[in-house]
């Protein structure tokens, strides 16, 4: 108990520090002696070489940004103005394939699919996270293990191999059934029938509850003991201390945990895939947007209109991204 | 970890760690880019460092298919003896399974990257060949004159051969006398049953046996099984001119009977139905020994002989003699086809004119690909068949005389048609739309692909 809270840091800023460290690390090797410099001829050329290292040192990462994201996104910006069958050269068609969407009742089940899931998985998945959390911040002896144990579905989720094993668990013979007949239920082939399936992947995504609970553990750790100190002589009970002292200074990191895990839900591809065999069935239940995208895109050879989606769900990410951030100012509380 | 002392050197050290940073920056993204060609066996460079268009020198081009771990071993096989024979041609084989398979293939298309030979599929072909990206076999020299004519007919888009017909199938019913014989119900005369027939018999299995097991496995989302009745009717579900051929009225029927075998116990629950599909021949209900009969093409008897582990037969679809005509007809399996832009089309003609006509590869291949379409072929390979192929050239051949005529070519965007089939099947036997609603969905949506 008593070295829980040496932790300096929730690690939710792990990422950003290490981001940080890398910039800093060659502000010191390119220009970290600016400041001092008097400006004599000899240093500033040795300058020059450094910012020219420094350079260097980007360079993969920009050849990365240039050549993996921002390439990609241009010419899928380009492509959603035409109609690309991916066997013959683009042509320019303007905004048709931005007002074709209006007309396709696919692409509007495609979208209430994945907000379905969005909308109820990931406050799920972040409930899950923080209970787990809260459960493992009590200095249990062997956390390292039951953290690891916990973080393992994270890893393993948007695997093809937990989704192929998914499909089997909640299978008409699979596990699921096994079990609901000691009791004697009869169960049901789950991913087989359209009003069960997304529920199947609604699970496997709060499943993954271990990436969002290593940042909720890292944030517990970092609020001070005195706070609970001082509350508990007040008279607070383990509740009380919960809703007062815990939750607020908890909102950044549930915030932070809900922003990246909004983004992520939007952009399941892999479970679905897998676990309707590409089809998005039974019956469109399990379509989700980027699924929908795919098919249309290579199934269907209409890439020009797979191109103008992939921008449709940038706008409604970058969307919901932004109400998240303006929703804040209401409910998280930065202790400074 | 950089030294004080590179800073007080010159520009010309500077130079030289910058170098050096560069080729470790370069070495970490080509470490990154190392598994881009995942899937394929070997080199994919093709055509890279080959000489241009004369094939005087070694040359490389790439076969790309579809199938099965057995297909591929025996593909491979394939290549082996033809590189034998042709020590200046390597074949590079490029092979996944059948779902990632299209994909795939319009990518490296659109990556300027086409397989110099490529597999095709009849309700691709179209649109490959109409976009440019396959070659007129006639042009490149292909040796077709032990080719049956109707084969041929099949592999012609809009004047050019743009694919040669790898063998035939025929899509019929495997059924399973053992399974007959369990329930106590005999087994049809299938040169005179009727649809009203399949459904009685069916439900009346799945009544004599126990709760999992059934007596014919969902069908309905295989547009194939539509064409035939379809066919039977004197209509179609593509006529030549490109459009589709039937009435909604006679979809709504060809969905009724779906729904009256679900109604009748005759196949199992919608939800079952969706998992048996994805499972393939070897989860199939006669596969896993749990159905009397169930819709298949003709050229995987074998696969489900051997996931059931008995003797099954193959049998007409239903209603071959009820209505105008016969329904049933002798589809291409798959096509060879050569890329437009290969830069080796002589060692491509070469490679396809091996795997059609040299009977030496036909006894390889044997009927993996649909019964050969080299008559030639065929009758070499004759004694070297299973009894199990055996047994579909056999069933083929009684066909013969019964088949009036091939349906029309699909036309271009057909490679929808399944997606839309199976999806609104799904819809019907969820009970979720009715087969008047269905079938109205589908000829709307089956326009739109068609651009109709």
């Amino acid at each position: 108990m008593s070295g829980t809270h040496q932790y300096g840091r929730p690690r939710a800023l792990t990422e950003r520090r290490c981001a940080m460290s890398v910039v800093s690390e060659l502000r010191r090797t390119s220009g970290g002696k600016s400041p001092k410099t008097p400006g004599s001829k000899r240093r500033s050329a040795a300058h020059r070489g450094d910012g020219r290292a420094a350079l260097v040192f980007l360079a993969p990462w920009f050849v990365g940004l240039i050549v993996i994201t921002a390439g990609p996104m241009i010419a899928s910006g380009y492509l959603s103005f035409t109609d690309y069958s991916l066997l013959e050269p683009p042509s320019w068609i303007g905004l048709d394939n931005y007002t074709r969407m209006f007309d396709d009742p696919r692409l509007l089940n495609a979208l209430q699919v994945t907000f379905t899931y969005v909308l109820v998985s990931v406050p799920l998945q972040l409930a899950a996270a923080l209970a787990l959390a809260l459960l493992l911040d009590r200095g249990l002896r062997g956390l390292a293990i039951y953290r690891s144990v916990y973080y393992l579905p994270s890893l393993l989720g948007g695997s093809v191999a937990i989704a192929l094993l998914w499909r089997q668990v909640f299978g008409a013979d699979g596990l699921v059934n096994q079990f609901l007949a000691y009791f004697g239920i009869e169960g049901m082939g789950w991913v087989s029938h359209p009003d069960t399936a997304l529920g199947t992947l609604m699970i496997l995504n709060v499943w993954t509850f271990g990436a969002p609970m290593i940042i909720f553990l890292a944030g517990l750790r970092q609020i001070p003991r005195m706070y609970y100190e001082a509350a508990e002589i007040d008279g607070a009970g383990k509740v009380r201390r919960f809703r007062s002292v815990t939750m607020p200074l908890l909102t950044p990191i549930i915030f932070f945990n809900l922003v990246l895990q909004v983004i992520n839900a939007f952009q399941t591809f892999t479970q679905a895939y897998v676990v309707s065999g590409g089809t998005g069935g039974p019956a469109d239940s399990t379509m989700f947007y980027t699924l929908y995208l795919y098919q249309k895109g290579f199934a269907s050879l209409d890439m020009g209109y797979a191109s103008a989606m992939a921008w449709l769900l940038l706008a409604i990410v970058a969307g919901m991204t932004a109400v998240n951030f303006l929703a804040s100012k209401y409910w998280v509380f930065y202790n400074d | 970890m950089k030294s004080s002392t590179s800073r007080i050197r010159t520009a010309r050290s500077t130079w030289w760690r910058t170098g050096a940073v560069l080729a470790a920056g370069a070495l970490a993204l080509s470490a990154c880019s190392g598994d881009a060609g995942a899937g394929s066996s070997g080199s994919e460079d093709d055509g890279g460092e080959t000489q241009a268009a004369e094939d005087d020198g070694p040359v490389e081009i790439r076969f790309a298919w579809w199938g099965s771990d057995t297909r591929h071993e025996t593909t491979q096989q394939v290549i082996d003896l033809f590189e034998e024979k042709n020590p200046d041609i390597t074949v590079v084989p490029d092979f996944t399974d059948w779902g990632g398979y299209w994909d795939k293939l319009a990518t490296t298309v659109a990556g300027g990257d086409t397989p110099d030979v490529i597999t095709q599929e009849e309700r691709y072909l179209t649109d490959y060949a109409a976009r440019g990206v396959l070659a007129d076999l006639n042009e490149i020299g292909l040796d077709t004159s032990a080719i049956d004519e109707a084969v041929i007919e099949s592999g012609t888009v809009a004047d050019g051969l743009y694919g040669v017909a790898t063998g035939v199938n025929a899509y019929s019913i495997v059924a399973d006398p053992k399974a007959f014989e369990d329930a106590g119900v005999d087994m049809p005369d299938d040169t005179t049953w009727t649809w009203q027939d399949f459904v009685d018999v069916s439900n009346e299995i799945s009544k004599a046996t126990p709760d999992d097991t059934f007596g014919v496995q969902e069908f309905g989302g295989n547009e194939a099984g539509f064409s035939i009745f379809a066919r039977q009717h004197g209509q179609s579900l593509y006529t030549p001119d490109g459009t589709l051929g039937y009435d909604d009225a006679l979809l709504a029927e060809w969905y009724q009977t779906t729904v009256d075998l679900i109604d009748g116990g005759g196949e199992p629950d919608a939800a079952r139905s969706v998992e048996i599909a994805e499972g393939g021949p070897e989860q199939s209900l006669i596969g896993t020994n749990k159905g009397a009969m169930g819709f298949w093409w003709s050229n995987q008897l074998g696969a489900i002989s051997d996931a059931a582990g008995r003797d099954l037969e193959l049998l007409r679809v239903p209603g071959e003699s009820e209505f105008d005509r016969t329904g049933m007809y002798f589809k291409p399996a798959m096509y060879y086809s050569v890329a437009k832009d290969t830069e080796h089309p002589e060692a491509a003609a070469k490679f396809v004119d091996f795997l059609v006509n040299d009977p030496e590869a036909g006894a390889l291949i044997l009927s993996d690909r649909g019964l050969p379409s080299n008559t030639d072929v065929r009758e070499a390979i004759a004694g070297d068949l299973s009894p199990v192929d055996q047994q579909v050239a056999d069933f083929l051949k009684d066909l013969e005389d019964e088949i009036v005529d091939g349906p029309a070519v699909p036309p271009e965007g057909a490679a929808d048609i399944p997606e839309i089939s199976g999806r609104i099947n799904t819809e019907v036997i969820f009970d979720r739309m009715s087969p008047q609603e269905a079938a109205e969905q589908f000829t709307s949506e089956a326009n739109g692909a068609i651009g109709q």
